[in-house]
């Protein structure tokens, strides 16, 4: 397991430019203009003005929400780019010879690039975000003081809504992950074959499936298919909205407990399971291919 | 071909050992036993089948025939036979994102038989430092950084497949030397493929000729001495009586003739000329030459 744990470290080490680096350099920029639209007087009469009145609460589960999403889309994005080029850097950067010199398999080696997928690289972006949100949060509650609403319950609401809010972040970063983790497999299986060209086969490949349904087993056009429909829901997080609806509707405040309980239950853990075995099996045929390709 | 006196287990082992691109076969069933504690030089042209050998050893590439590396199939078994081999195959393969600590941190924890201490030790005296990016290294460095990585690996067996390409002569020196006075002992086995013949005879105690896929030389050093005569004859008459003994190799250099012999006794050359044993450089001249200088045509 140590090997193993070293493989998945390299991935970090390699990949950390995407994953931390630029992260943090995005919120130290994004820290600073803050901190310049303050001090030019730009931003505190409006974020008075609006605290004056708003439920504080909604606000910042909301603030927290947005830019968790931000977070979460740009985790998707470098994470399909990771897939497509990672699997494919040792023989993109000359070194496959070298880690073929390693006692570790083809398999463990891939297997290590997608558990550093599943872990480590997210979880880096996790910690930045969570930088980010205290540096939202605290910076908002400064103002507040400020302008005159911060008051230490203020300050213990935010806390608690910090709290809850990444509790529910984390929830939802991990099933989205073992949700596309055969996504994300396919896409490093096909990158560890072709390379960059996984970017583009990526995309064009559920059309092919759909069309070949539908050429052979008919439909009204190719992406009316039981291969599209399947894939537009296997492409889709399955978020319980039930809760959600009624925060959104003003009936309830929200729940960190209630929304990741139903989120839980209503899961399809099933297609998680499916789709897990479809990950090995598609590393698998990848690091047998990758046994066999020339390594120089 | 083969006139070793094998003494225990051989390190490597092939028999049959053929590999085909499509419908180009490269190697045509080799043949061959490599004892421990021994210094190989695998010699042959560009093209010959040396690197798909050494990759048929080392477990890169599927095969026909049988080969097997400490008793271990190398395709089937390549990370566990990793453990006890080392190997070098392009000096620039080493990981160039990662600084020198990382790349012995990480190597500390995937491989079981790599000192970190010793890899320090052999870098000593290099301008190579623990904080550097390998990407910063210059050529001689990062040949230098992996050969004190090979040489940090208690393997029983180091393959090095053309390690000093594209190093001046002061780089290449000095890393055959390393080699030789810090890494060999009785239990290790080197093979090494390299254009520079001339830089490692020193050090090889067998030698092993591929040509076009096939093994046309496999012998110690001491036997190519007592087999091979290179005979330098400047009279007519001396020339016509060695051609005589059927020379395997003759070529005229600055108005002296040189005949290369196999197998013929050295009192019946003496008296035509000046005698010696020829280099592994004139022997692979002598050995290798084609119908044409371009080998695709001339198959």
């Amino acid at each position: 397991m140590k090997a193993f744990f070293a493989l998945v470290h390299r991935e970090f080490i390699e990949h950390r430019g995407a994953f931390l680096i630029a992260p943090l350099v995005l919120v130290v920029v994004v820290f600073a203009l803050t901190l310049l639209a303050f001090s030019v007087d730009r931003l505190d009469t409006r974020m008075t003005g609006q605290l004056s009145f708003v439920v504080p609460n909604w606000a910042f589960e909301a603030g927290f929400a947005g830019l968790a999403g931000g977070w979460l889309a740009y985790l998707g994005f470098v994470l399909f780019f990771y897939c497509a080029d990672g699997f494919a850097a040792d023989k993109r950067n000359n070194a496959m010879l070298f880690w073929k010199s390693m006692p570790v398999t083809d398999f463990k080696v891939l297997l290590s690039k997608i558990v550093a997928a599943l872990t480590i690289l997210p979880g880096s972006v996790f910690g930045v975000a969570l930088i980010s949100l205290l540096i939202l949060f605290g910076v908002t509650y400064v103002t507040a003081t400020i302008a005159g609403p911060g008051t230490p319950e203020l300050l213990g609401t935010i806390v608690g809504i910090y709290g809850q809010m990444a509790w529910v972040f984390l929830v939802v970063l991990v099933c989205g992950l073992l949700w596309y983790l055969p996504y994300m497999a396919l896409v490093g299986a096909m990158g560890s074959a072709v390379g960059r060209w996984a970017i583009p086969l990526a995309l064009l490949l559920p059309t092919v499936l759909s069309a070949l349904e539908w050429v052979t087993l008919g439909g009204i056009h190719p992406f009316d298919t039981h291969t599209w429909h399947y894939l537009t829901y296997r492409s889709t997080l399955p978020v319980s909205e039930a809760h959600l609806d009624r925060v959104f509707e003003g009936q309830e405040p929200f729940n960190s407990a209630l929304f990741v309980t139903d989120f839980l239950q209503k899961f399809d853990w099933l297609q998680v399971g499916i789709g897990a075995v479809f990950a090995l099996v598609v590393l698998y045929l990848a690091a047998e291919y990758r046994r066999r390709a020339p390594a120089n | 071909m083969s006139e070793l006196s094998v003494s225990s287990e051989p390190i490597v082992s092939a028999r049959g050992l053929s590999k085909s691109f499509g419908r180009k076969q490269i190697l045509h069933s080799l043949d061959f036993d490599i004892p421990p504690g021994r210094i190989y030089g695998l010699i042959g042209h560009n093209g010959a089948g040396k690197t798909t050998t050494l990759n048929a050893m080392l477990g890169l590439t599927s095969y026909e025939g049988t080969i097997r590396v400490l008793g271990e199939d190398p395709f089937a078994k390549r990370a566990k036979l990793m453990e006890n081999v080392a190997f070098i195959s392009d000096v620039a393969s080493l990981p160039r994102f990662l600084r020198v600590r990382e790349l012995f941190a990480l190597l500390t924890n995937i491989h079981p038989n790599f000192s970190p201490d010793k890899a320090r030790q052999f870098l000593e005296g290099t301008d190579i430092k623990p904080e550097m990016k390998i990407r910063t290294l210059s050529k001689g460095m990062i040949a230098q950084l992996h050969l004190a990585v090979v040489m940090a690996i208690d393997a029983k067996l180091l393959v090095l497949d053309e390690p000093t390409l594209g190093l001046d002569i002061t780089y290449r020196k000095r890393f055959y030397r390393r080699l030789l006075e810090d890494y060999m002992t009785e239990e290790r086995t080197l093979i090494i493929t390299t254009h520079q013949v001339d830089e490692i005879e020193f050090m090889l105690s067998d030698i092993m000729f591929i040509r076009d896929g096939e093994l046309i030389l496999h012998m110690q050093m001491e036997t190519v001495s007592e087999k091979f005569t290179q005979l330098v004859a400047n009279e007519p008459e001396a020339q016509a009586a060695a051609r005589a003994f059927n020379p395997v190799y003759e070529e005229t250099r600055f108005g002296q003739t040189v005949f290369i012999f196999d197998g013929v006794e050295r009192d019946k050359l003496e008296p035509l000329g000046r005698l010696s044993t020829p280099t592994i450089s004139d022997l692979f001249v002598a050995l290798m030459q084609r119908p044409t200088a371009n080998p695709e045509t001339a198959r």
